[in-house]
């Protein structure tokens, strides 16, 4: 529980529990009939916490600011782990992609449309009978082949490994559990046996560290027979789900490792699957390839595992509006890489709701689409011309700031603040941000409000604080501290650029993030009133664990007095342990008198044109802004640039 | 040998370190020795000025020649960036000597991947691309050269085919005024015939009533046995055509025939009775006719039909046990506290399908859902499918033509393939498909019309009869009235085949068979696809299918041509749960043989297919190809030889 207020500032309470429980919040609308009266004073907030069973322990956090709480939430439950930079670029999902040659195909019409993706998976149906860990072998007769294939463009692969066994003695991972006595226990002591996908399943007891270490072995590349490096891990149905069991779970008195009871730890159970998992990527990469695993089921400290969404969602419009406050209070607790499926998992949505799911989805820290398999196709080119474009404008945007998310991720890393944000966070002494929950911060620099209503015309969009607000899109500005009344285009949701933040960008779209390694950089500046910014990029190597010591680029971007400073921010910066030939290749700096014609690039003492270029390459017309023409200044090297 | 290795490795190695330390300084070495780098050959000349300044293609921007292929995107159509990856949505045009040239996204451009066979689009020494453009290019040429012989002998059967195809089809334009005129002159004397029989019935009637008058007593109690027994026999014969319908789905309908031809002379006698009725309405005579007789495609028809209807009912069963669970999240997040709580009733197993289903959609197997389901379902399908009783109609005075016999002929004892490439007098006559014994029979009773001699007999008899026959002589001559009946019931029984005849020959000709007819033959043909446990049985112009064992789901009914007539558009089939009804588009192309391939689901039941048929070798087409042929030999390097 978080509270926040302007006189006060901001303060945590965590209830570590893993049973079932309720809190009571009485606040407006509590039924007052039932005893428990409400407080006296309006400005206060009850809430009563009760626990079916199991130990609890209790943490006050106490600010004084919203990040601060986060700090220090995350000190105790752990940092979010960070991400493979691949895993924050798009993801392509449906339940199913069928065989080998229906994801040749999906992956080469992205290719044809020209639009970038980075991961291609596969739901419950590219398995031999729900069995995880295997294929079915008529619809995926070469695995490796067709992951490799991918990898060659630098896609990768997920498939999806849930916690339920069949319970077939001839599916080897059912009879080694069975004989080594893995399986969570009935009441009786007998293996539970509980009805999901595979039909009659039993569930390893990940409580048990043995058993954990187990299960993770089963990810090697020997044992996971038809996987490759590029192939990652989607666990779903962890809570666990059980369809025939009560409340669609587990019972209650199931019984676990040390014979504690399943009601006493529930909520961690599928928390300590996400964690098997994904320790079983680690030790597959021997420790030299960080991993990416999804979760449906999380609990306090799961950000160190991999990313989770928000579960099986709806193609509807309050289902699209819903995301967002879910993804941020998903954040609040710590658990930044989140998102929800793109286009509403059960549905069809009109297209126009797929284009606004697409456009908002672009700044969930987690970007997948996803769909039932009772729905039609979905993929970006199947809605005519117009939409393919608005889609790939989306992921484009996306790819463009993949070096800004990155570096969000690397913040989450190292202080838990996470990459999307309420406003609030950003704002904590600005009450109109306190209940907006329609809008959100990516990072400190950009605001972004989704587009809710079918065929908006207008949108009312608050920007916050005493500074001025950019356009992403064409740069305009707007004033800050009022809300504004916008025209919407189809083209895009609005989205801000603060001013006094620099951000990195890419804008050289390529097949998938992996072939952005070696591109240039953007950067741009949105210059405050006091004609000063400044920002961060962060760069490693985008994989491995290097940068634990110390293996990275970490630059401070400084504008003040018309001169641009690149300092490093890696403590001991006299060794490098990682390099890059990257140069940035254009700077752009919003709210600056044009007129300049040179700029002065120090230490190689040259000079770079300045011109009025646009904003984006590729996004429609926008006022021409100053640039700074080609500086290659190289991003990992100390340098200034000075505007004459 | 070791020294071989190990120097060029040194080198290698040194080679590498002394790029990358140049690299960190100046970033030059990205840049093309080329200036002219991805510039297509119909855009050269725009580049290659001497002019200093360049302006961008859209007019937009005027720039210093020395900003052309920089690496920086200046013009908003990236037309200064022909040859490096700097503006997105640019293209970079590769030459591919001895393959075809091509024109790449200018995201492909130094990504590391070789696109281009001549590995023009990778310069920036990251990765090394071998040139494969000749042996890519033979390649490309052998298949290219394997389509036009393809097509060469396509054009020539297509160009058969539609010479069959209007002759035929003329053919059987003659024969459909013809058999209408005819019918005209039928219909009138069976009208005569019918008039004339009433009077006699009237007499008779008459004649009747005054024996009844003086027997009465006894006469009403014998009526009343006389009901009995004849109900009983109704019965026992209803009884008998089930057991039928039940051996024809288990036997080859040619047997069947046979058994049925037996049963009609069987109930000949019964006839008679039949008839007293028939002045009640024609619909409801017919329909009895149609059980009593059980006439031999009768038998397989109902079969035939319920096969039809049985798959939809038991799938919408599926789907409407399904739809009661239905997945939506609020649903479903309901229904798992109903489910919890109401699990008495279900074992276990059923629970978890039941909870599955919310995802999938799958029967759940619930008993008495199940039961209720279907009751509901037979009663809908019977009221929903109006096309399915407009079908039953038809096959009313239908039954013996192409419909039905054309489904068993054509799918099970013909191979369409050798159907299309048999004889060359294949359509001639009328089409193979009535090669049956029992439709040859029938045939020659209708095809004997359009000799005017018999209908000429026909009105000669008539005429004698009506003569003849003193209507007010009593009693009535038995043997002129019996006589006159079975005169009426011949004449009636032809017009109705006729009249069969008639429709459905209007019925196949009222289609679009394409522009030049090149689609007549599909009409009579279906075309079989087995893919993994489906079979995929198409039939143009009449309907698709999918066949699992026993069970059949109709993935749609002929709907049209669709782009230019190289798609065939099934629509309207079954309906699937939470989605769109069935439906299936095939794909067309050009082939010698009439082959379905590549049967495929890419939504939830929305099929394609794809049609391989001379139909589609287009000449224009032809042409075209031997064209690119042509371009792709004069692009050539030197010193190769093709032969």
């Amino acid at each position: 529980m978080l509270g926040h207020g302007k006189a006060r500032g901001t303060s945590g309470f965590f209830w570590l529990n893993a049973a079932e429980m309720q809190i009571d919040v009485l606040g407006s609308g509590w039924d007052a009939e039932s005893g428990i009266l409400l407080p006296e004073s309006g400005s206060r907030i009850d809430t009563l916490w009760m626990s079916e069973a199991g130990i609890v322990d209790t943490f006050f956090f106490i600010g004084p600011g919203p990040k601060d709480v986060v700090r220090q939430y995350t000190s105790v439950t752990g940092m979010p782990a960070m991400p493979q930079l691949f895993s924050t670029a798009y993801h392509q999902c449906r339940w199913n992609y069928r065989d080998e040659e229906d994801v040749e195909n999906v992956d080469s019409k992205f290719d044809e449309h020209d639009i970038p993706y980075d991961v291609l998976w596969l739901d419950i149906e590219h398995t031999d009978g729900k069995r995880y860990f295997t294929w079915d072998r008529v619809l995926f007769p070469n695995p490796e082949q067709m992951q490799n294939k991918l990898a060659a463009k630098g896609r990768h692969m997920v498939t999806i490994v849930d916690p339920h066994i069949k319970r077939d003695e001839s599916f080897h991972l059912h009879k080694e559990a069975t004989s080594k006595g893995y399986y969570v226990k009935d009441a009786t002591g007998k293996d539970y046996d509980g009805w999901c996908w595979p039909g009659s399943s039993s569930y390893p007891d990940m409580l048990n560290p043995e058993i954990r270490s187990w299960w993770s072995e089963k990810f090697s590349l020997k044992n996971y027979v038809g996987s490759t490096p590029w192939l990652y891990i989607w666990n779903d149905m962890n809570e666990p789900s059980v369809f025939n069991g009560p409340e669609v779970t587990m019972p209650r008195d199931a019984l676990h490792y040390g014979g504690v009871e399943h009601r006493e730890l529930h909520n961690a159970y599928g928390y300590y699957f996400h964690m098997a998992t994904s320790d079983g990527l680690v030790k597959r990469g021997d420790g030299k390839d960080r991993p990416f695993v999804l979760s449906r089921a999380f609990f306090p400290g799961s950000q160190r595992h991999g990313a989770v969404w928000t579960g099986d969602n709806t193609a509807d419009w309050d289902q699209l509006r819903v995301s967002v406050p879910m993804i941020l209070t998903l954040g609040l607790t710590g658990m930044t890489f989140s998102g929800a499926d793109v286009g509403g998992f059960f549905g069809n949505p009109e297209t126009e709701l797929l284009v606004r799911w697409y456009q908002l989805g672009a700044y969930y820290p987690f970007f997948r689409g996803h769909a039932h398999h009772d729905t039609k196709r979905r993929e970006p080119w199947l809605f005519g011309e117009r939409n393919t474009e608005l889609m790939r404008d989306a992921i484009h945007t996306r790819y463009a700031l993949l070096p800004y998310f990155y570096t969000l991720f690397r913040e989450a890393n190292t202080s838990g603040v996470p990459v999307m944000r309420p406003l609030w966070m950003e704002f904590p002494s600005d009450k109109a941000t306190f209940s907006n929950d329609e809008a959100f911060m990516v990072g400190n620099s950009l605001l972004v409000q989704g587009i809710y209503t079918e065929r908006a015309k207008y949108a009312s969009v608050y920007l916050p604080g005493g500074q001025s607000w950019y356009d992403l899109r064409t740069g305009i500005i707007y004033k800050g501290g009022t809300t504004h009344k916008l025209e919407v285009s189809e083209e895009t949701i609005p989205a801000f650029q603060r001013a006094g933040t620099i951000i990195p960008r890419k804008d050289r779209y390529r097949r998938s993030s992996t072939q952005m390694a070696n591109d240039p950089y953007t950067l741009v500046i949105a210059l405050n009133s006091s004609h000063a910014a400044e920002g961060e990029l962060y760069i490693d190597d985008g994989k491995s664990f290097e940068f634990k010591q110390g293996a990275y680029i970490h630059r401070h971007f400084v504008f003040s007095d018309g001169k641009l400073t690149s300092s490093s921010l890696v403590p001991n910066a006299g060794k490098t342990l990682f390099s890059s030939a990257c140069v940035i290749e254009r700077i752009i700096v919003l709210g600056h008198s044009s007129g300049p014609k040179n700029a002065l690039i120090e230490p190689s003492n040259r000079k770079a044109e300045i011109e009025l270029g646009p904003l984006w390459l590729r996004r429609g017309k926008s006022a021409p802004v100053l640039t700074i023409r080609r500086p290659n200044v190289p991003v990992a090297d100390d340098w200034t640039t000075k505007i004459l | 040998m070791k020294i071989y290795i190990v120097i060029p490795n040194l080198f290698l190695i040194l080679g590498v370190l002394f790029i990358s330390q140049i690299g960190r300084s100046a970033s030059k070495s990205l840049l093309s020795t080329d200036p002219f780098l991805g510039i297509a050959p119909q855009d050269e000349n725009y580049y290659k000025t001497s002019s200093e300044i360049f302006k961008c293609k859209d007019g937009s921007k005027k720039l210093n020649r020395a900003q052309v292929n920089d690496d920086f995107c200046d013009c908003p159509d990236a037309s200064d960036e022909p040859g490096t990856s700097a503006c997105p949505g640019g293209k970079f045009y590769c030459r591919n000597a001895g393959h075809v040239p091509l024109l790449l996204f200018s995201s492909r451009v130094n990504d590391g991947i070789c696109d281009c066979c001549d590995g023009s689009d990778e310069y920036d020494g990251k990765v090394k691309c071998p040139n494969t453009c000749w042996e890519a290019g033979k390649v490309a040429r052998d298949k290219l050269k394997k389509k036009i012989a393809t097509y060469k002998e396509g054009v020539t059967l297509r160009k058969q085919q539609i010479e069959q195809a209007k002759l035929a089809i003329a053919k059987e334009e003659e024969e459909l005024s013809k058999l209408k005129s005819e019918e005209k002159i039928l219909k009138g004397l069976v009208q005569q015939l019918k008039d004339r029989k009433e009077q006699i019935e009237k007499a008779e009637e008459k004649e009747r009533l005054q024996k009844e008058e003086e027997e009465k007593k006894r006469r009403e109690a014998e009526e009343e046995a006389n009901k009995e027994k004849s109900k009983a026999e109704k019965e026992a014969n209803q009884e008998k055509n089930e057991v039928k319908e039940q051996v024809g789905s288990e036997e080859e309908p040619m047997e069947s025939t046979h058994d049925d031809k037996i049963g009609v002379l069987d109930h000949d006698p019964l006839d008679q009775d039949v008839e007293e009725d028939k002045s009640n309405s024609v619909a409801e005579v017919e329909h009895t006719d149609k059980s009593e007789n059980a006439s031999p495609t009768d038998g397989i028809e109902q079969h035939a039909a319920e096969g039809k209807e049985e798959s939809p009912v038991v799938h919408e069963t599926d789907l409407h046990a399904g739809n009661e669970v239905s997945p939506t999240s609020d649903q479903a997040t309901k229904q798992e506290n109903d489910v919890a709580e109401n699990t008495e009733g279900l074992s276990r197993e059923e629970l978890g399908r039941l909870v599955a289903s919310r995802w999938t959609g799958e029967n759940t197997g619930q008993h008495t859902e199940e039961v209720d389901a279907v009751k509901h379902d037979h009663h809908e399908s019977h009221e929903e499918t109006p096309e399915d009783t407009h079908a039953e109609e038809y096959d009313g005075y239908a039954s013996e033509t192409d419909d039905d016999s054309q489904r068993y002929d054509n799918d099970d004892m013909e191979d369409p393939v050798d159907e299309d490439f048999g004889e060359e007098d294949h359509y001639d006559s009328s089409p193979p498909y009535k090669s049956d014994t029992e439709d040859e029979s029938d045939f020659s009773d209708i095809t004997s019309t359009s000799n005017p001699s018999w209908l000429e007999k026909i009105q000669q008899t008539v005429r004698n009869i009506l003569n003849a026959v003193n209507l007010f002589q009593t009693p009535v001559d038995k043997s002129e009235a019996a006589h006159i009946r079975k005169e009426y019931d011949e004449s009636s029984a032809k017009l109705s085949k006729m009249q069969s005849r008639i429709s459905s020959l209007a019925q196949k000709l009222k289609h679009d068979f394409g522009p030049e007819k090149e689609f007549y033959s599909f009409y009579d043909q279906c075309f079989e696809n087995k893919e993994n446990k489906y079979v995929y049985k198409l039939c143009p112009f009449k309907q698709a299918s999918q066949e699992e064992g026993h069970s059949t789901t109709r993935l749609g009914r002929w709907d049209k041509f669709e782009d230019s007539y190289r798609t065939m558009l099934f629509s309207n089939g079954e309906k699937c749960w939470n989605g769109p009804d069935r439906s299936l588009k095939v794909k067309l192309r050009c082939g010698l043989k009439n082959e379905v391939t590549d049967v495929d689901e890419p939504s939830r039941c929305e099929y394609v297919a794809l049609l391989s048929t001379p139909a589609l070798c287009l000449e224009e087409k032809l042409k075209e190809l031997q064209q690119k042929l042509e371009l792709m030999n004069q692009e050539q390097p030197q010193g190769h030889d093709e032969l």
